[in-house]
């Protein structure tokens, strides 16, 4: 696979939730700001759309038709925005706490969004109870809450199956629970086991956790399952674990697979997509030490087949339908204020995918 | 003229020694002296505390002064929040702003204030609490910042100034109280440039029986197993041969180091005796429960029990965990709240107990931290524009002083550095800020130099 870049867009503020126009023209961006973006994946033009978030915008999905986009928010709130207008069609107090992550099932009727404080629950700053559903199913419809799920916060990742039957959702201490969406309202996961390989307790500078599984993905096949994310670190703030994804029969509960050794470099891998003919997927986020951000894995046997280093952080990537493109939002640090004026440090980035 | 050039805090000793007739050539070190030390650094239950430069022999201008200091029984708990926190995800938030972050603001019982929505509980009592929106400090990297915000003054090569909690034990302790006049509650043994500080000479020129005693988590465990580990009739035979011999080791030797460990060795053994005033599990459950479980709060609560004991300086740390270059807002929201719990419960309890007006409470980094996020999700260090609380003893309560720009990058009312802060606090602590050290074979120094003024819209 080889991933050539055709855009390098700049957006205000930190891009950190993208969606994909079905026909892969267009893209739509959650930004730091709490605003939305409509961007043109030729020209990179950007309009925001009307209602904001009153704290970062953290996620946004598409649905099916490419009309309503609906984005999620550290403030909890999840809005509906009309494409073609741009104005606000809904708001729903959907958390009391941040919307970490949002994900919309493939006949886009369903939205699971996931939630969750990190509260001390113990001597070790064990992660202390959730106060209210870490999971949550929304009709995209009607905003109505369709169901729950108990986890342990914060949650910060989820994802459906192909077929939508299936909910993942995994968390900072790197326990990941599936549900079977079509149980009674309330019921158990159907599977739920614990890596320990992606959260970290300080023993140099703190004693507290931090990390956890930052994207999920299900196999286009539904039989395994994809997390990524940072492995342990002594210093929880240094930001140098290895770069790391794992692959999970998920039925089972087992891993399959992992991260190679001699191909990965240290950092926080924040996003996992799978190219939509299943033969790869990419895992990208940011590079504390090493030579790529983003990198092409086959995933017949987990090899690493190409990678980049983007000179960014990159916080989500998306392959467009027919898989001719792959979209990336990101952020570089944020530039020192100038002259009483900020500039930008949202990025949005097209890449073409070649064989 | 004694040589007091080189910082290190083995050289003192040495030098003191060769002074007090060694036979040995110049600037040479005797095996014996640095086992001694090492002995005494061990798991850091001194708190490095090693010994002086010189005896201290006169501080105040005024005895009597002094004197009342003591008798008045004053207490101080800083909250060390090393690592440094974020002002904007505490005391002076700036919503909507480009350096805002994720989190809003709220309301306090002060009109026309606002903390970050992180500290509610705060945000109730902020009547009660003082802030001070305006710090400017000049160190950048955490080795320095800490010295300098623990120290109260610039370095100077050669010399080590004793830290805030040893002015405090020597200006405010009892040297016969059965608890420790200067407490370090730290569960954490590393922590990087903290853990380097943490080895390093707290008491300065004090003397080392002004460095702390180190206890919490792991510490505290060994302590009781000290204690529980000799039968009472045992530690007594022995104390009395200890006794014995390293006084005629000190008195025959002149020995600087012997008189260094003596001290130590007394405080620890003072703490021993007071050993269940550093068992959580003698603390009520329901108080445990209020302040939260973390290590910090349960140490914060130890800290209010130790005060009520009699404790004249407590400093309560976590590690270093407030450097959050990596995850700035996702371990912010765990922090602070711990925090707010922290201190709604302490300067509530400090109240209640009549406590209050004789306790000064000082939560603090040695920074604050960038208006800009760096890529890896964090705020980097910034001592150019931060916040800290300070309330209790010698201090009005409800005030917000200093002010920031609208992004929170530049102090633009009222800024105040370490020098002042610290002329804050021994004015409140009823300390002469202005003391002169009278420091034989050494130049002149003052508690706080440059007659640095003390934030007087905050003094009482």
């Amino acid at each position: 696979m080889k991933l050539t870049l055709d855009l390098d867009a700049k957006l205000p503020t930190g891009a950190l939730g993208l969606a994909v126009a079905p026909d892969g023209s267009a893209a739509c961006v959650a930004c730091a700001n709490g605003a939305l973006y409509y961007v043109d994946l030729d020209s990179g033009d950007a309009d925001p759309f009307d209602e904001k978030h009153s704290s970062f915008a953290s996620g946004c999905v598409l649905l099916p038709d490419g009309k309503v986009l609906i984005s999620g928010g550290y403030d909890g709130a999840l809005l509906w925005h009309e494409v073609e207008t741009g104005r606000c069609l809904r708001r729903v107090a959907a958390h009391n706490f941040w919307n970490w992550q949002l994900a919309l099932s493939p006949d886009g009727r369903q939205l699971a969004t996931t939630t969750g404080q990190y509260i001390p629950g113990g001597w070790k700053y064990e992660p202390a109870a959730e106060t209210e559903p870490s999971v949550k199913v929304f009709d995209t419809a009607t905003g109505n809450l369709v169901a729950s799920f108990t986890h342990t916060p914060p949650v910060m990742s989820c994802g459906f199956n192909a077929d939508g039957q299936y909910l993942a959702a995994a968390n900072m201490m790197g326990e990941v629970r599936v549900w079977d969406l079509q149980s009674k309202f309330g019921s158990p996961p159907v599977a739920q086991w614990t890596s320990p390989d992606f959260t970290s307790w300080g023993t140099i500078k703190s004693h507290h956790y931090c990390g956890g599984i930052y994207g999920l993905a299900f196999a286009p096949d539904g039989k395994s399952l994809l997390g990524c994310g940072m492995g342990p670190m002594t210093d929880p703030m240094a930001g140098n674990g290895k770069m790391t994804w794992q692959r999970w029969n998920w039925q089972k509960g087992e891993k399959l697979d992992q991260i190679k050794d001699g191909q990965h470099g240290a950092g926080l891998m924040e996003t996992v997509a799978w190219h939509p003919d299943g033969t790869h997927f990419i895992m990208a986020g940011r590079q504390a030490q090493g030579t790529w951000n983003l990198a092409v894995f086959n995933s017949a046997d987990g090899n690493l087949v190409q990678s980049l280093d983007t000179k960014k952080r990159i916080t989500q990537a998306r392959f467009s339908a027919d898989g001719t493109r792959l979209i990336l939002s990101g952020a570089i640090g944020q530039p020192q204020r100038k002259d009483g004026k900020w500039p930008s440090w949202g990025r949005l980035q097209v890449y073409r995918v070649g064989v | 003229m004694m040589n007091l050039d080189s910082p290190d805090i083995f050289s003192g000793p040495c030098q003191v020694e060769l002074l007090n007739g060694g036979d040995q050539r110049p600037g040479a070190c005797r095996v014996d002296e640095h086992r001694l030390h090492r002995r005494l650094f061990i798991k850091g239950l001194t708190g490095g505390a090693l010994a002086s430069l010189a005896s201290f022999t006169g501080l105040f201008h005024n005895p009597l002064f002094a004197a009342q200091t003591k008798k008045a029984r004053k207490h101080c708990i800083l909250l060390w929040l090393c690592g440094a926190p974020s002002q904007f995800e505490t005391w002076d938030p700036k919503p909507g702003r480009p350096s805002g972050g994720p989190f809003g603001s709220i309301p306090t019982k002060i009109p026309g204030v606002q903390f970050s929505s992180l500290l509610p509980r705060c945000a109730g009592i902020a009547d009660k609490l003082n802030i001070v929106r305006s710090m400017k400090t000049s160190q950048t990297e955490h080795l320095q910042a800490i010295t300098l915000l623990q120290r109260g003054n610039p370095e100077r090569a050669g010399f080590t100034r004793p830290t805030l909690g040893s002015v405090c034990s020597q200006a405010m302790g009892q040297l016969d109280s059965s608890i420790p006049n200067f407490v370090f509650l730290d569960p954490i043994p590393g922590g990087n440039e903290f853990e380097t500080f943490k080895a390093g000479n707290w008491a300065g020129w004090l003397g080392a029986e002004y460095a702390p005693v180190r206890l919490g988590g792991d510490y505290t465990q060994f302590l009781n197993a000290a204690e529980e580990g000799i039968p009472q009739h045992d530690r007594e035979s022995r104390e009395t041969l200890r006794h014995f011999l390293t006084a005629k080791y000190e008195r025959d030797r002149r020995s600087t180091v012997a008189r260094s460990q003596n001290a130590a060795f007394e405080r620890l053994k003072g703490m021993t005796a007071s050993a269940d005033l550093f068992d959580l599990n003698k603390l009520p459950a329901k108080d445990r429960e209020r302040y939260g479980p973390g290590s910090f709060a349960q140490h914060s609560l130890m800290a209010l029990n130790l005060v009520g004991h009699g404790a004249p300086f407590v400093m309560v740390a976590n590690g270093m965990n407030w450097d959050n270059h990596v995850f700035q807002h996702e371990i912010h929201q765990m922090l602070v709240p711990e925090l707010d719990r922290v201190l709604f419960h302490l300067i509530t309890d400090l109240e209640q107990r009549g406590l209050l007006d004789n306790t000064l409470v000082i939560a603090m980094g040695e920074f604050g931290r960038s208006p800009w996020m760096n890529a890896a999700r964090g705020r980097d260090h910034y001592p150019n524009a931060w916040s800290l609380m300070m309330t209790g003893c010698g201090l009005k309560r409800g005030v917000v002083t200093g002010a920031t720009d609208e992004d929170g990058v530049e102090v633009v009312d009222k800024p105040y550095n370490e020098q002042n802060l610290f002329a804050t606090i021994f004015s409140a602590l009823g300390i002469d800020p202005y003391a002169e050290y009278d420091l034989p074979g050494m130049p002149t120094f003052h508690r706080v130099e440059n007659q640095a003024e003390p934030i007087r819209e905050l003094l009482a």
